[in-house]
């Protein structure tokens, strides 16, 4: 009987409501300025991979043209205090930006995640436990955790990724801890329940995928704060070791002389604010996007 | 007669609420038998839905359940560990669900959500469960059940989901399902399929099938004993034809008259039962059934009646009882003796 049915019933070859992704990519796309963060990131992480293996003069060398000397046709960007091409270490520096942006958000998922589903799906006193860490560290100022952490831990990369996680997993965590809440009372979890399910697999299996749209729009909106974090703390001195370039300690180097060559500070100043923007916009489109309510 | 598969005993489930205590479950005993169906009855708040939750222990927060024995298979599942009740819990217990509209997860495929059923109780691999789902899906006759497999459950047809919930449930062939208004959220035609399925599958694979319901209907389509539950307690019990003919509870005797019926004669008024459920924070004393009761006796203010035999196999919680409550008012079996109507015989008459 199974089979005359299955023959009878025809079904398209592919329903277009196929997943929530290719849902969600089709609302993305047509979002036109989501559509040009995408398209501009697209093109930053090729500039990133392309200075691994080249850039127009070594990042590092010095007095490669003349100091201070503005934007021309062999620098286009100029050079700096030294006499370092502009151009090649703003394409470094978007190495570092990246890494530190998205290599910040792996480790605050990493930490929010897991801490934020446990305490909305748990509740008792690990939520408490939790929500009092949560609201402790809201209340040391960022900056300064940050700064006493890179001074303890020492200036490097994986050191600076580290502090400015500290300061942000909290984002993470709570957000999670709200998802958990309200999905915990929905009728899928009671049932998987019923069905035997252990908390581990509830809480990855389920409740996970299920705040998977709101974790990545978080995300996105952390890569910036945190690829300015790493600016600001780099412009302070204390980002990434020179002679390795980023964003923020390219412009410090010339806010010395910001009257006489500001295409120093401009041109850094102008990568960091389109990136921004760019993730900014990503972020604002998936949100509409990923969107459950907007669905169909 | 075989050994019951499930004994309840004196089961009591209460809720911790910012106005005190209440006790939505009261005292529950019964048997179910292998392979047999039972219904329970009653309306919103009765108390039904908790017992089949307390039954897997899944009440939700804040409730508890705070007394009693759920023995199944010579253990007591109140008594075990976390661990021990989970592997319990869909392999030998499955439950299934009101609205399969939101008991299915939405992101995952439906036919995964089935094979994670069978692999949580390391049932199979991942290839006979995949294997076995597909069986499961045309088994609950869902069409074209190779491609639904790879279906999100927004694709689905509420009945369709109904199924897959089924199928689900049976996936690791459980010796008991517990169906919570599982056709409630569905069209009356699909309804009615559902509750022929489960027939079906109560019938061929001996699956024992506790059926929650409001709905009289359902118990009498598919049940063959039936407990009636009024706030928290159970106030009747028996074979389903038996109740449905000779209901010696007022409240099972209102609940029967409250049912629209085709063949019910054009002047007969559809009678609703008076009065509100009772409130479970303050219940009232004696019988709880009593503030709504037509037949009440000053016993029924004081004293709350225990469940006792009333005929053959049926017992019920009254101390009135139709029966008794006829022949005062010299009424027959024929005449109509509901409140107000017509009958010549005033309400509440029995009051001493």
């Amino acid at each position: 009987m199974a089979a005359t049915a299955a023959a009878v019933v025809h079904r398209p070859a592919a329903p277009e409501q196929a997943s929530l992704w290719s849902d969600a990519w089709r609302r993305l796309r047509r979002n036109r300025l989501a559509l040009a963060g995408v398209i501009y990131l697209t093109f930053l992480v090729a500039v990133a991979v392309l200075a691994l293996f080249y850039t127009p003069y070594r990042m590092s060398e010095v007095g490669v043209t003349l100091p201070y000397s503005g934007p021309n046709a062999h620098h286009w960007l100029g050079a700096d205090y030294l006499g370092r091409d502009i151009l090649s270490r703003i394409m470094v520096g978007a190495q570092i930006s990246l890494v530190v942006g998205v290599g910040t958000q792996v480790v605050v998922i990493a930490v929010g995640v897991p801490i934020g589903l446990m305490a909305g799906y748990f509740r008792g006193w690990f939520d408490q436990g939790v929500s009092f860490i949560i609201n402790l560290f809201y209340g040391i100022p960022d900056l300064l955790v940050a700064l006493i952490l890179v001074f303890l831990l020492g200036p490097s990369l994986t050191n600076i990724i580290i502090a400015i996680a500290v300061t942000r997993w909290m984002d993470m965590a709570r957000l999670v801890r709200g998802q958990a809440l309200a999905l915990r009372e929905r009728e899928f979890i009671e049932a998987a329940r019923a069905s035997g399910a252990k908390p581990f697999k509830i809480l990855f299996g389920h409740i996970l995928p299920n705040s998977l749209g709101p974790i990545i729009v978080q995300a996105t909106f952390g890569v910036p704060a945190a690829i300015l974090f790493e600016a600001f703390l780099s412009f302070l001195g204390l980002g990434v070791p020179p002679p390795q370039p980023s964003w923020g300690s390219m412009a410090a180097d010339g806010i010395a002389a910001i009257r006489i060559a500001p295409h120093i500070v401009i041109a850094p100043s102008i990568a960091l604010s389109l990136t921004l923007m760019a993730f900014n916009f990503l972020g604002d489109g998936l949100r509409d996007a990923l969107d459950p309510r907007q669905r169909r | 007669m075989p050994s019951p598969i499930l004994q309840v005993r004196d089961l009591r489930t209460q809720f911790l609420t910012d106005g005190g205590i209440v006790t939505a479950v009261d005292g529950v005993s019964f048997d179910l038998y292998p392979g047999e169906s039972l219904g329970i009855v009653g309306e919103s708040g009765s108390g039904k839905s908790v017992t089949a939750l307390s039954l897997l222990r899944l009440v939700p927060d804040p409730g508890k359940v705070v007394g009693g024995q759920v023995l199944f298979r010579d253990q007591d599942l109140l008594q075990l560990s976390g661990e021990e009740i989970r592997e319990i819990r869909g392999r030998d217990v499955a439950m299934i669900f009101q609205d399969p509209q939101s008991s299915l997860n939405p992101v995952l495929r439906t036919g995964f959500q089935i094979d994670e059923a069978m692999l949580a109780h390391k049932k199979a691999t991942k290839k006979e469960a995949h294997a076995r789902t597909i069986e499961l899906l045309k088994r609950v006759r869902i069409p074209a059940a190779e491609s639904r497999v790879k279906d999100f459950p927004h694709q689905l047809s509420g009945g369709m989901r109904q199924r897959a919930m089924i199928a689900m449930g049976l996936s690791n062939a459980p010796a008991i399902l517990i169906a919570d208004e599982p056709t409630t959220a569905l069209d009356v035609t699909v309804q009615a399929q559902i509750l022929e399925l489960l027939a079906d599958l109560n019938r061929d694979l001996g699956t024992a099938i506790i059926m929650i319901t409001h709905n009289m209907g359902v118990v009498a389509g598919l049940c063959s004993r039936v407990l009636v539950m009024y706030a928290g307690e159970i106030v009747e019990e028996g074979p389903v034809e038996q109740i449905f003919e000779n209901p010696q509870h007022p409240y099972t005797w209102s609940l029967l008259r409250s049912i629209p019926r085709v063949d019910a004669l054009r002047h007969e008024r559809l009678r609703s039962i008076e009065g509100l459920a009772p409130d479970l924070l303050h219940p009232p004393s004696g019988c709880r059934f009593h503030p709504r009761c037509p037949f009440r006796i000053e016993k029924c203010l004081r004293d709350e009646p225990r469940l006792q035999e009333v005929a053959p196999n049926q017992q019920a919680a009254c101390w009135v009882t139709m029966d008794r409550a006829r022949k005062e008012m010299g009424a027959d079996d024929r005449t109509d003796i509901r409140p107000g109507a017509g009958s010549g015989l005033k309400p509440g008459e029995l009051i001493d």
